[in-house]
């Protein structure tokens, strides 16, 4: 008997959340003891391929903006936020890059992983968010730390051959840099290891999430948000596999077992954006109150895929390096307008999707500018009830719960209208 | 058109009233404002094909060479006050340059612009080819988009030239089909030539400026007209101009300033800056002297033409790769300038000039420089008040600085 397993229709947490805090935990751990013990430390932002340290004897990786999610989630956000206003960085900045300034300049004192652990390299992105490559010069001027920028064309339309050569050029130098730094050498193999093991991962996550076609849905979206986060520290690993394996196998069983987070499900949701970490448990806890469940979230509907799609693309087992360039773009922040229209469409009709709900994001330029006309295709096109909320995704003083929920309350009545 | 640029050089007095970004002096014909709009009404009436550019930085030779008139789509906000097209598509929490543009674009692009260009830059400008062109075309008034990727990564590496190179070579494919034109060498090494001349000039009016011989506020007009004309009108302006000013005694000098930026700050607060004694020697102002300081060598491949100019352009915080030499540069002009006082010019919501004021200020005020930080929102073009008394305030401090120091000079 699975340990999850109760009598029908009773909700008990599975053991994946409890799990997923030891992962994450001991995922923390270890990059701070590697780092102590002399490991070669990269700070990199989301989308830059961690398989390739997996390349590498001695490389350990650490996500900034996941780290600014997880302080985010414990309540920190404000208190870090404020260090790094203090320090004069403008609170019109994204509040990821706040509370990691703020985490820091200050030694890492607030942050419940206390920190990250100095890199030796720092590696920023511009195709998901091209700030980054700001925020990371400020470390790489406060601390002479040099600075790598994977520069990924944004994508209109699927990734063109050249712009696939050109992400393949700069990948041969991302591993020369770091062979030359760490005076390790870049072992393919073991980098192809890595990429198979993240291509099975992800074929396990999306198991998880088709779980949101059920009705009622077998997962919600904020499940979702919460479980993406060894993603960012465990990538490339067996036991991210195993995770999701486990993770995706205990919500078949909730849901044979008529299980259900939100068993009164009337309205079945989408999220369009990153999750509001401060409000996860509250926000997810008043809508089931409501009988709505947002069961499905474009911010994780896409990983593993490519632009456009929902499914994941699945390594064939040839050249690692190929298979991460074509990736690239697999979050929704690079994706136009056409691109992002597609991948809702599909996820729309896979999960019986009744009401869209755009989360306009103050810290998140890229995703939320776009929104305006998608909520407008969305309505037109699909013929769907949508509603716009602001909100900032880890600064929560730039959230006011009763003015989302009133739209949120207002998208249920058009549902039902 | 061109009889209004003829009033500007009819230096009789004071300016009193200004036009569509340029200052017009007192003389015949009193003051008409002309708008961004109206300009381009009247390029479009003069036979001009307008392919409207942005961010700041396009590659406006190779347009040039098509025989289009490239028109810069930055810097609208004083011409463009209300927001009623854009705000259907934008959050206002979008910055000014692209609420206005983008509401320009909706409003009057579909008459006024042939084409629309546009290359990478930051996370907001970013999305906006497929909100414009898909809402045009949704009005019935579709205009035909280029883009290029311009390299965030250094170009002295070899893959990322090619990588331009390729982007240009399609680029100049997709620019044949659209004016049915061949590509000619010569006729770009001669748009060449032309833009490097205007450069130049800009460098020599601004000069004259730091000299005191005309007004930073009047220069900075004189210069940003530049996006809103052609470019044979825009060098005879300039070229006219610098005659005059040349001539002219060296004004008072105020305590020396610089100013940084995306933008200048709107007129109002340069004159208040002006009126406070305070006087722009330099300025870090992207549409102003990053736009114009470094010229590339003339060349008649374009490939290489802007490698050199995007891997040497003058540091900008929207040119990823120059963060190195930018807090450089900026060190270096304070110092050769003299400047007692530093004017930082917030874009609201711009997160590329955010991220970097800190450093900069620190560095600038471990030189014993003093600083100032204003920020201009979309709604603050009309409500300049505040501004104006922390001008003044920090002129005010400047002032008292300096005559402290001369009182302490004077008793050693």
């Amino acid at each position: 008997m699975m340990p999850s397993e109760k009598k029908r229709g009773e909700f008990k947490k599975n053991t994946s959340g409890k799990r997923l805090s030891t992962m994450i935990m001991n995922d923390y751990l270890d990059l701070h003891r590697r780092a102590y013990e002399g490991a070669f430390v990269v700070w990199i932002a989301i989308i830059v391929p961690a398989e390739l340290f997996g390349g590498f004897e001695k490389v350990v990786y650490a996500v900034p903006e996941s780290h600014a999610a997880l302080c985010a989630g414990k309540g920190t956000g404000p208190v870090l936020c404020e260090k790094a206003e203090g320090f004069g960085y403008s609170t019109d900045l994204c509040s990821y890059a706040r509370i990691d300034i703020g985490t820091a300049f200050d030694g890492g004192r607030d942050s419940p992983t206390f920190g990250l652990p100095r890199p030796d390299l720092l590696i920023s992105n511009t195709n998901n968010c091209s700030l980054l490559v700001k925020w990371f010069d400020v470390y790489h001027r406060a601390w002479g730390v040099p600075h790598l920028v994977l520069d990924i064309p944004f994508c209109y339309e699927n990734q063109k051959e050249r712009d696939f050569r050109y992400i393949m050029d700069q990948f041969g130098t991302l591993i020369s840099t770091i062979e030359e730094m760490s005076g390790q050498r870049f072992d393919l193999d073991k980098a192809r290891e890595s990429v198979r093991l993240s291509s099975e991962a992800m074929k396990e996550w999306k198991r998880f999430l088709g779980f949101a076609a059920h009705r009622p849905s077998g997962i919600t979206a904020f499940d979702s948000f919460v479980q993406m986060a060894p993603i960012l520290t465990s990538r490339g690993t067996r036991r991210l596999v195993d995770h999701y394996r486990l993770l995706a196998d205990e919500t078949a069983e909730q849901v044979k077992n008529g299980i259900f987070p939100v068993p009164g499900e009337k309205y079945r949701l989408l999220w369009d954006n990153i999750a509001p970490w401060h409000q996860l448990r509250k926000m997810s806890g008043r809508l089931a109150g409501l009988g709505a469940n947002i069961t499905s979230a474009s911010y994780t509907y896409c990983i593993g895929a490519l632009e456009g799609e929902y499914d994941p693309y699945e390594f064939d087992g040839n050249d690692p390096l190929a298979w991460l360039a074509r990736l690239q773009n697999f979050s929704v922040c690079p994706h136009g307008l056409n691109l992002r229209g597609m991948a809702m469409k599909d996820v729309i009709g896979r999960n019986a999707i009744d009401g869209v709900v755009f989360a306009s994001n103050r810290s998140c330029k890229v995703y939320s500018l776009m929104q305006m006309d998608q909520m407008r295709y969305i309505r037109e096109e699909l013929g769907l009830p949508c509603v716009m909320i602001d909100v900032d995704h880890a600064d929560v003083r730039k959230y006011s719960e009763e003015t989302a929920f009133t739209r949120l309350e207002a998208l249920l009545e058009m549902i039902d209208a | 058109m061109l009889y209004l640029y003829n009033d500007i050089v009819i230096y009789s007095g004071s300016r009193t009233v200004r036009y569509g970004g340029c200052p017009r002096y007192g003389g015949k014909g009193g003051g008409e404002m002309q708008s961004f709009p109206d300009s381009l009404v009247d390029l479009k009436s003069q036979g001009h094909t307008l392919i409207g550019c942005f961010p700041l930085y396009p590659p406006l030779e190779l347009l040039h060479s098509f025989g289009l008139t490239p028109v810069v789509l930055w810097g609208l906000r004083q011409d463009i006050t209300h927001l009623t097209r854009s705000d259907r598509h934008l959050q206002p929490y979008a910055c000014g340059v692209a609420r206005s543009l983008s509401e320009f674009v909706l409003s009057r692009g579909g008459e006024l612009l042939d084409a629309i260009f546009m290359y990478n830059a930051c996370d907001t400008l970013r999305n906006l080819p497929e909100i414009l062109g898909s809402s045009l075309d949704r009005h019935g008034s579709p205009i035909p988009l280029f883009r290029l990727h311009i390299p965030a990564v250094p170009l002295s590496r070899a893959f990322a030239s090619d990588y331009l190179n390729e982007g240009i070579r399609e680029l100049i494919g997709e620019l044949e089909k659209f004016t049915g034109r061949s590509f000619s060498a010569q006729t770009f090494l001669n748009s060449t030539g032309l833009y490097n001349r205007q450069r130049r000039l800009s460098r020599d009016l601004e000069r004259l400026a730091a000299a005191g011989r005309l007004r930073f506020s009047d220069c900075s007009d004189f210069l940003l007209s530049a996006g809103r004309m052609s470019l044979d009108d825009h060098i005879s302006i300039l070229e006219r101009t610098i005659r005059e000013f040349n001539g002219r005694a060296p004004g008072h000098q105020g305590v020396r300033i610089m100013l940084s930026g995306i933008l200048p700050p709107p007129v109002a607060l340069l004159d208040a800056i002006e009126r406070a004694g305070l006087t722009v020697v330099a300025n870090d102002i992207a549409a102003l002297r990053r736009s114009y300081d470094y010229l590339p060598a003339a060349s008649a491949d374009p490939g290489a033409y802007y490698q050199d100019l995007y891997r040497n352009h003058y540091p900008c915080t929207t040119i990823l790769p120059s963060a190195d030499s930018r807090l450089e540069t900026i060190m270096q002009t304070v110092r050769e300038s003299g400047v007692q006082g530093f004017i930082f010019v917030g874009e609201k919501f711009c997160e590329y000039e955010y991220f970097e004021i800190p450093a900069v200020k620190r560095m600038i005020e471990a030189e014993g420089v003093r600083t100032l930080e204003l920020e201009i929102g979309m709604d603050d073009a009309l409500n300049l008040d505040a501004y104006q008394t922390r001008i003044e305030a920090f002129a005010e401090m400047l002032l008292h600085e300096t005559r402290g120091s001369r009182r302490d000079n004077d008793a050693v």
